[in-house]
């Protein structure tokens, strides 16, 4: 697809006034999706991203430039663009750089862009308009979507590696609607991963559907959320997305190497209660959030970021880890070819700790029980942190009872991981469905949590008192 | 940048898309040059420049609707692109409402779409405003010890649209941006803030020294905040928070998210929803606004659109497909594949936030959100924010780690007053307002 030859050419040209490293980044990504509305397929639709980027590094700085015609007149002039960061050696004297193919691990399998059933997706999303509305007649709307796309990158680097990897990415997902004349509510569920529609046959489309058809219904019916400080049992799974927003960002070394993020400079430091550790892998079988390689070309990890409530690292892409001193962590990712690499999470976990999920409810008396997450954010400077509830319930005398309505939770990162007090030995890891923003770039992610006791935190719901 | 390249590759695509069998299709071309640069300290961190073209075709055959986005527009890949949307139409149900719009028109008087000055704009000179913007935050306040980075961003374009019936269309569009992220420390903890300012001409811009100011008051205004008892007060959004609010508003008077169940203000048009303070209007037209111009992404020509008049929900937001769904006409809101807002706004009253705050005994400014997941088939919002507790008509001490939330129809009920300080700096905006009474969750 992309003629070596060349490559070797535009890091040459994009060095030539200078720089530490030069990377050129080329993508192909074939997407098809398909959208039911209304009880029928409402849109098929194709999507083609094809095109390269040229970064020079020189100390913290970053030049970069992209293009979608491939022509070498156009490539040439983006590697000049790229080049415009470096003011040494203005004669323009071009390197030579030589290109050898690099073998990496594989977590999951390449296929054809193209070799997708099509009419087989379709049918799935019949299957799971039908089984949402099977499932309780209060259920007025279902939406559903499935896409399926394919990666292919390349990478060359300055220092002479090219490495390849080719990226299967697909999406169910299915959004319920619930009313019962008075009240509506909605849920979501998705899942997918790195893998084939074969996928599917296991994690059913009609088991998805409903699955989101409960969650509405449960909502339909839910009372309105507590508000004010209050004990949380995060649920195993989804409740990952506490680590991705309290900690995970915090831990991405742009942040640090900047000083902005308040984990800067605490390596070594106890940052959560004893019983948490967290981890960040790229090298999981077929998770979202894998990589064979990150987008720098270098191999996907297993990272410990904190182990037993003590920071051990961060999560660093080139640029960064070289200021710091340290190795790339395989974490460089962008959004596409138009964008420049970051430092990014993978799939981020906890694996499971001592107690029994009975123990946990047992041992609180009044609280709110967060069993799916819709998202969050987070602030890293100072650390405030927010995720939304997607299906939540009180928790009284040890028991989970009434369902209570979306709310937002608001914590601070290491006040809310201090304030961990029991961790279940039930980790698994989320359903396959979450993308993270960051600087106006979407990567797909995993989380993963095992249930997990926080002894108080606010809850922004709407019941005082 | 050039609409007639624009316009030829449209109309090229377009014959593709008949030779592959459509019966009618629309492709609209976007060319656009994009810059950036931020600075951190004294430091050129990053410096991006680059041209980006992108393909959007619409195909219709017997009622079936299939799309292609593409920016692969070589010959060779947007004829197998164009083939395999086409081919794709089979798969999809036939749809009474799916197909071109009944009329389509352009009109790009009066907008002030472009500004001269950024194309002609000299890379250095971008360079040293994001530099000065990093200088002016350190000078401004002792206590902004770093900073999250400075940016100038500027994008030139062009966008144009064809369709079978004959329709073409183009116009050229230009945006430039300055923001920073100064971060002071406060103790141990650091308290970083963002703000920028966005426009189509350079002279719309607020000026790097008052962005700098801005930005540096509200990373040092939260000094010492702590967090707010739990209680029901009023609550003041902040303009550039209240326009967040606005964003869900929007969701919610969208025909694609009414048409599929997932509003809550289905089923309520023509009621009385919010109080005589909410005047919400949907205007493609606005001179020099970003949400602006000639046509939308169908081409259908943009117009104004009262959407809420005193409080009465007088029209939802469509496109040709929703609208003749729900048995309206297009309101001009198309983005090619869905409903979107053009300038989006609450129409502002006549008091200044200062007289805003000196009017509230007591209740809460919110100064910042984070967080997004609005529930929109039962409009419930919750947010984490932080702001100042107000006591006395005063701001009495800053406040954070806490929530706000309330639902939907009860907060647009109780919206008791509105600032006059709305500006177009975004699609979506909004002045100041205040709430009645929402709850805010703290200790």
């Amino acid at each position: 697809m992309f003629d070596e030859a060349l490559l070797s050419r535009l890091l040459g040209r994009a060095l030539r006034h200078g720089g530490e490293f030069a990377d050129v980044f080329c993508e192909r990504r074939r997407t098809f999706s398909y959208r039911l509305q209304d009880g029928r397929i409402h849109d098929a639709s194709y999507g083609v991203t094809l095109g390269v980027g040229i970064r020079v590094v020189v100390g913290e700085s970053a030049g970069y430039a992209c293009s979608d015609d491939l022509s070498t007149g156009a490539l040439t002039e983006a590697a000049d663009a790229a080049s415009l960061i470096a003011h040494g050696s203005p004669s323009g004297e071009m390197k030579s750089v030589d290109l050898s193919l690099q073998r990496a691990a594989s977590y999951y399998d390449c296929r054809p862009a193209d070799g997708i059933d099509a009419e087989r997706y379709v049918a799935m999303l019949d299957s799971a308009d039908s089984a949402a509305r099977r499932y309780d007649p209060r259920v007025v709307a279902v939406n559903a979507h499935i896409s399926d796309e394919v990666q292919e990158v390349w990478i060359a680097t300055s220092e002479g590696r090219l490495v390849r990897d080719c990226r299967p990415l697909i999406t169910l997902g299915v959004q319920v609607v619930a009313s019962d004349k008075k009240e509506r509510g909605s849920g979501y569920v998705g899942d997918g991963g790195r893998t084939s529609m074969a996928y599917f046959d296991r994690e059913t489309p009609e088991a998805l559907a409903r699955e989101a058809a409960r969650i509405a219904t449960v909502n339909v019916s839910a009372a309105p959320a507590p508000a004010g400080e209050m004990a949380m049992i995060v649920g195993a799974g989804g409740g990952g997305v506490l680590l991705h927003e309290a900690v995970g960002h915090g831990l991405e070394s742009d942040f640090n190497r900047r000083g902005t993020s308040l984990y800067s400079g605490r390596i070594g430091e106890r940052v959560a209660s004893e019983l948490v550790t967290i981890y960040d892998d790229g090298n999981l079988h077929e998770e979202r959030g894998s990589i064979n390689v990150d987008d720098e070309g270098v191999p996907a990890q297993h990272k410990v970021l904190v182990e037993n409530g003590v920071l051990l690292g961060y999560m660093q892409d080139r640029l960064n880890a070289r200021l710091m001193g340290v190795e790339s962590t395989g974490s460089g990712r962008r959004q596409s070819f138009r964008f420049a690499p970051q430092p990014r999470m993978c799939n981020t976990y906890m694996p499971s700790g001592d107690s029994s999920v009975n123990e946990i409810l047992a041992s609180t008396q009044r609280g709110i029980y967060a069993k799916s997450f819709a998202g969050g954010q987070v602030e890293i400077a100072k650390g405030d942190f927010v995720f939304m509830v997607g299906e939540g319930y009180l928790v009284e005398n040890g028991k989970i009872t009434t369902p209570v309505r979306n709310a937002t939770i608001i914590g601070n990162g290491p006040e809310a991981m201090m304030k961990v007090v029991a961790v279940g030995n039930d980790a698994r890891l989320a359903r396959r469905h979450y993308t993270c923003g960051k600087g106006g770039q979407y990567v797909p992610v995993g989380v993963g949590m095992p249930t997990v006791k926080i002894a108080s935190i606010t809850v922004g719901g709407t019941q005082h008192g | 940048m050039d609409e007639a390249i624009a316009s030829e590759l449209a109309s090229g695509a377009l014959s593709l898309a008949k030779t592959a069998g459509a019966q009618s299709a629309e492709a609209s071309v976007s060319i656009a040059r994009r810059f950036h640069a931020e600075a951190r300290e004294n430091v050129i961190a990053r410096l991006e420049g680059s041209t980006g073209k992108s393909l959007f075709l619409r195909v219709f055959h017997d009622g079936r609707k299939a799309t292609l986005s593409t920016s692969d527009l070589s010959t060779s890949g947007l004829r197998e692109a164009v083939g395999r949307a086409v081919a794709h139409a089979g798969l999809v149900a036939p749809d009474e409402y799916a197909g071109l719009p009944d009329e389509v028109a352009a009109n790009g008087a009066e907008l002030r779409l472009t500004d001269a000055r950024i194309a002609e704009r000299d890379g250095s000179e971008k360079v040293e405003e994001a530099l000065d913007l990093e200088r002016l935050i350190r000078a401004a306040d002792v206590r902004v010890v770093n900073s999250s980075g400075s940016h100038y961003t500027d994008a030139v374009g062009v966008t144009a649209i064809a369709n079978s019936t004959g329709f073409a269309a183009a116009y050229s569009w230009t945006r430039a941006g300055r923001s920073t992220g100064p971060v002071a420390l406060d103790g141990e903890i650091k308290r970083i803030a963002q703000y920028g300012t966005s426009a189509r001409h350079l002279g719309d811009l607020e000026a790097p020294g008052s962005v700098a100011a801005t930005a540096v008051r509200r990373a040092v205004d939260l000094f010492g905040a702590r967090k707010p008892p739990t209680m029901r007060v009023p609550v003041i959004f902040e303009r550039d928070v209240a326009a967040s609010l606005l964003d869900d508003l929007f969701a919610a008077v969208s025909a694609a998210n009414v048409a599929v169940g997932n509003s809550w203000l289905d089923g309520h048009l023509g009621s009385r929803i919010g109080s005589e303070f909410v005047n919400v209007v949907d205007d493609g037209r606005v001179p020099g606004g970003l949400g602006s111009s000639p046509f939308d992404g169908e081409g259908v020509l943009t117009r104004r659109t009262p959407v809420f008049e005193r409080g009465v929900l007088r029209s939802f937001l469509y496109d040709t497909y929703y609208a003749r769904k729900l048995g309206a006409a297009s309101t001009g809101n198309s983005t090619g594949g869905g409903v979107g807002p053009s300038n989006f706004y609450l129409e502002p009253g006549s008091i200044s936030l200062p007289e805003l705050v000196a009017a509230t005994p007591l209740g809460v400014l919110v100064m910042d959100t984070i967080g997004f997941a609005t529930e929109h088939a039962s409009g419930t919002y919750s947010r984490g924010a932080r702001g100042f507790f107000i006591e006395r008509g005063e701001l009495a001490y800053p406040i954070d780690e806490f929530t706000i939330a309330g639902l939907y129809p009860e907060m647009l009920a109780g919206v008791d007053a509105v600032a006059n300080d709305l500006r177009f700096d975004a699609p979506v905006v909004s002045p100041s307002f205040r709430v009645a009474a929402m709850t805010v969750s703290g200790n």
